[in-house]
């Protein structure tokens, strides 16, 4: 996700020519008529031989870490290589290098993202290097997301486990209490409606935070039957979520414009905007564009459907992968190991706004909290732990998630457009992602 | 002026020599950078991907042949077919647009007693000089509500207008490229305008034609084959567009994944990462600039051919 603001998003002109790099690297490779299977095994690292990981990474501050291993591991030394996270960017070029065949040894991938990368066979099955050995020191739903069949693929970083950030002195103000169901979430943006603001909007093109709603709800949009990946994107839950949506967005209580872009911080500076349903890395979003609104905010639990219970959702997240190129892949995981597990490591990924982190230990709750006084005071890191136990974790991810963003934003932005509802968009999007599935060459039905 | 064949003289075969030694640089370029990569595309359009193993998780990954089916796949898709669409409509409303103003000023700068004529050219063709990125992002703040004086302007006289909306979204992206292109059209131009005799003037003015009659019956008709290249230049232009509606894209809900060929070939390959359903678009959008570039060439060279012997 682009969790940072930022109007250099795109850059497409790099992009551009990073495809077209890739692009002639490929020729070559075509050209010499090398069909690469990868088959070849990795080189390994002599004892006392000196080597270099490249890390291809976009968190803010992550060179801090790798700074620690770097001056305790002087033999294996890893080079941060910074990647644009907007729109996908970084995904670009990491397929594009597998496709060229020169990736780094170690990349920064989400938890939803992971999957289109294995049927690239562009990640390294790690249980070959006793990963498996580290199981129980990360969080066990964290953990699975990067387990198919018997393979674990990434090493958890961090989550985002979903809450509502509101601004409570406008609640207070107007005498309106937080939601706590969706029926409640409705009746706030009734009343906060007249009063002329919004309580937030619904960004066509987040297809990411739509997901974590559907979850929350109970879909299950991907699953496997044998050999067979299932979708069921148009199934009840979703469509109980995509109705609610839809009554909000007809009726006109919320927004419809694009979030975290340049008129969404303006509403969220200037309290046009009163709340805002986001992920636990959402903190240093909120402090870094809105440093006016300090102490105002707080953190609520994310509505429920029934009054009394306790679903949540996950929206973002990533992992530490080793790409399947890699000469050191023992080296690689160890340190992919550390970054992730290690106190101190921990303690410097949480300084520069990290998430919820995938490890059980080595931190505390209250070391979380580091914009503290942002929201009031309160020990918000609290709401998102609770959360995060309260993440469904059966949830699995399809082998095309980009696309299928991509299509539910597409969907979406002609839904708004031309006031047709939002079930006609599921329906859409399930076909199309059947379809997608299909000509990436892999057995799928309607689940 | 064909004669027998005869051997060169060394002279000739010297500056034989000398020509392919100054060509050969230029042929290897061309061929590496231009030939290669079309046949590369071409080739990729051929193909897909077939994989095996357990869900496709592991298994072996293959290039097969796919025929034309990655061509097929591509008209199929209505988001792709649309975007061809868009970029006609914004091509018959934008290049005319655009083709004027340039036209115009050139005219304007061309004229006798046009002041401060270098001052102006200049500041005309500046536009130019913006990356389009860049300038998307400049036009984008400026369209942004909330942020954007412009908007903030027209509430405040009541009119409840949004830049980055449903119906509008084409139009302000016709209004950065025309901002872009306009002055480098001129140009053009006006070079051509600097190439018409002196005397054909002249004698229009001892005939008594006014300077609107000079501009309508000398200048236009002899500028014609640099209106013919600004509009090919700016047809190929159109039919790729594609910084504009990607840096807008985030700040708007009305711009999808295939709001214009480019763009949705884009997609394909870096977001889907399907390189040979892209390379299919690609090679499309190949051929339809083709067809209306040479279509349009074919168009104004008959007309031109009817204009002289009528």
């Amino acid at each position: 996700m682009a969790r940072w603001n930022t109007w250099t998003h795109g850059t497409p002109r790099r992009a551009v020519l990073g495809g077209a790099a890739a692009a002639a690297a490929g020729f070559a490779l075509a050209g010499c008529g090398s069909d690469d299977d990868g088959g070849d095994e990795p080189k390994g690292r002599k004892k006392g031989e000196k080597i270099t990981l490249t890390f291809w990474s976009w968190v803010p501050g992550i060179d801090k870490p790798v700074a620690l291993w770097n001056s305790k591991n002087p033999e294996v030394r890893v080079k941060v290589e910074k990647v644009s996270a907007v729109d996908g960017a970084q995904y670009a070029k990491m397929h594009a290098a597998i496709k060229a065949g020169n990736p780094p040894d170690l990349g920064q991938i989400e938890y939803p993202v992971v999957p289109s990368f294995l049927i690239d066979n562009g990640l390294l099955d790690l249980t070959k290097y006793g990963v498996a050995d580290h199981k129980d020191k990360f969080i066990g739903w964290q953990w699975q997301q990067s387990v198919f069949g018997k393979a674990v693929y990434a090493v958890p970083q961090a989550s985002g486990p979903m809450g509502l950030f509101i601004r409570q002195d406008l609640f207070d103000k107007w005498g309106i209490e937080p939601p706590t169901t969706w029926d409640e979430y409705e009746a706030a943006a009734t009343a906060i409606r007249k009063k002329g603001a919004w309580i937030e909007t619904f960004s066509a093109t987040n297809g990411n935070r739509f997901a974590g709603l559907a979850w929350q709800a109970g879909a299950r949009w991907f699953g496997t039957e044998g050999d067979t990946w299932t979708v069921s994107i148009d199934d009840e839950p979703t469509r109980k979520v995509a109705d609610y949506w839809y009554g909000l967005v007809r009726r006109k209580l919320i927004k419809t414009i694009p979030d975290r872009q340049n008129a969404w911080y303006k509403d969220v500076q200037t309290g046009d905007m009163a709340s805002w349903l986001g992920a636990s890395w959402g903190d240093a979003l909120l402090v870094g564009n809105a440093p006016k609104t300090a102490g105002k905010w707080r953190v609520v639990p994310m509505p429920q459907w029934k009054k009394g219970e306790a679903a949540y959702a996950n929206w973002g997240g990533s992992t530490t992968a080793v790409f399947a190129k890699s000469e050191y892949p023992k080296d690689a995981l160890a340190f992919a190991i550390w970054l992730n597990t290690d106190p101190e490591s921990i303690k410097l990924l949480i300084e520069n706004g990290y998430g919820t982190p995938g490890a059980k230990q080595g931190y505390t709750t209250s070391q979380l909290d580091v914009h503290k006084d942002f929201f009031g005071g309160q020990e918000y890191s609290e709401v998102f732990d609770e959360a995060s136990k309260g993440v469904d974790t059966s949830w699995k991810w399809g082998p095309a998630t980009d696309t299928l963003y991509q299509r539910l934003g597409d969907a979406f932005t002609a839904a708004i457009g031309d006031g047709s509802d939002f079930r006609s968009v599921l329906k859409k999007v399930q076909s199309q992602t059947i379809t997608d599935l299909k000509e990436k060459g892999l057995q799928v039905k309607a689940g | 002026m064909r004669g027998a064949p005869r051997r060169l003289t060394r002279t000739e075969a010297r500056s034989a020599r000398a020509a392919s030694g100054f060509l050969l640089p230029f042929l290897a370029l061309f061929l590496l950078c231009f030939i290669a990569p079309i046949g590369y595309a071409l080739y990729e359009s051929l193909l897909k991907v077939e994989r095996t193993g357990p869900l496709g998780l592991g298994g072996e990954t293959k290039q097969v042949w796919a025929g034309l089916s990655n061509y097929a796949h591509a008209l199929e898709d209505d988001r792709f077919t649309a975007g061809f669409g868009r970029v006609l409509l914004f091509g018959a409303v934008q290049i005319p647009v655009m083709i004027a103003f340039a036209t115009g000023l050139a005219l304007l700068l061309d004229a006798a007693s046009a002041r401060w004529v270098g001052f102006f050219r200049t500041a005309f063709f500046l536009p130019y000089g913006v990356p389009g990125v860049i300038a998307s992002i400049l036009w984008g703040f400026l369209y942004v509500p909330g942020i954007s004086p412009l908007v903030e302007m027209a509430h405040s006289v009541g009119w409840n207008v949004d830049f980055l909306g449903r119906g509008a979204v084409l139009w302000s992206i016709a209004n950065i490229v025309t901002w872009q292109f306009t002055g480098y059209n001129m140009l053009v131009l006006i070079a051509q305008l600097k190439a018409v005799p002196g005397e054909l003037y002249e004698a229009a003015r001892i005939d008594g034609a006014s300077a609107w009659q000079v501009a309508r019956h000398i200048k236009l008709p002899l500028i014609r084959p640099a209106l013919v290249l600004t509009t090919v230049f700016s047809l190929i232009g159109t039919l790729q567009l594609f910084a504009e509606p990607k840096v807008l894209k985030p700040l708007s809900n009305s711009i999808d994944s295939g709001y214009t060929p480019n763009l949705a070939a884009y997609n394909e390959a870096f977001t889907s990462n399907n390189q040979h359903i892209a390379a299919a678009e690609a090679v499309l959008l190949a051929l339809v600039a083709c067809v209306l570039s040479f279509g349009f060439l074919r168009l104004v060279g008959q007309r031109g051919k009817d204009g002289e012997s009528g």
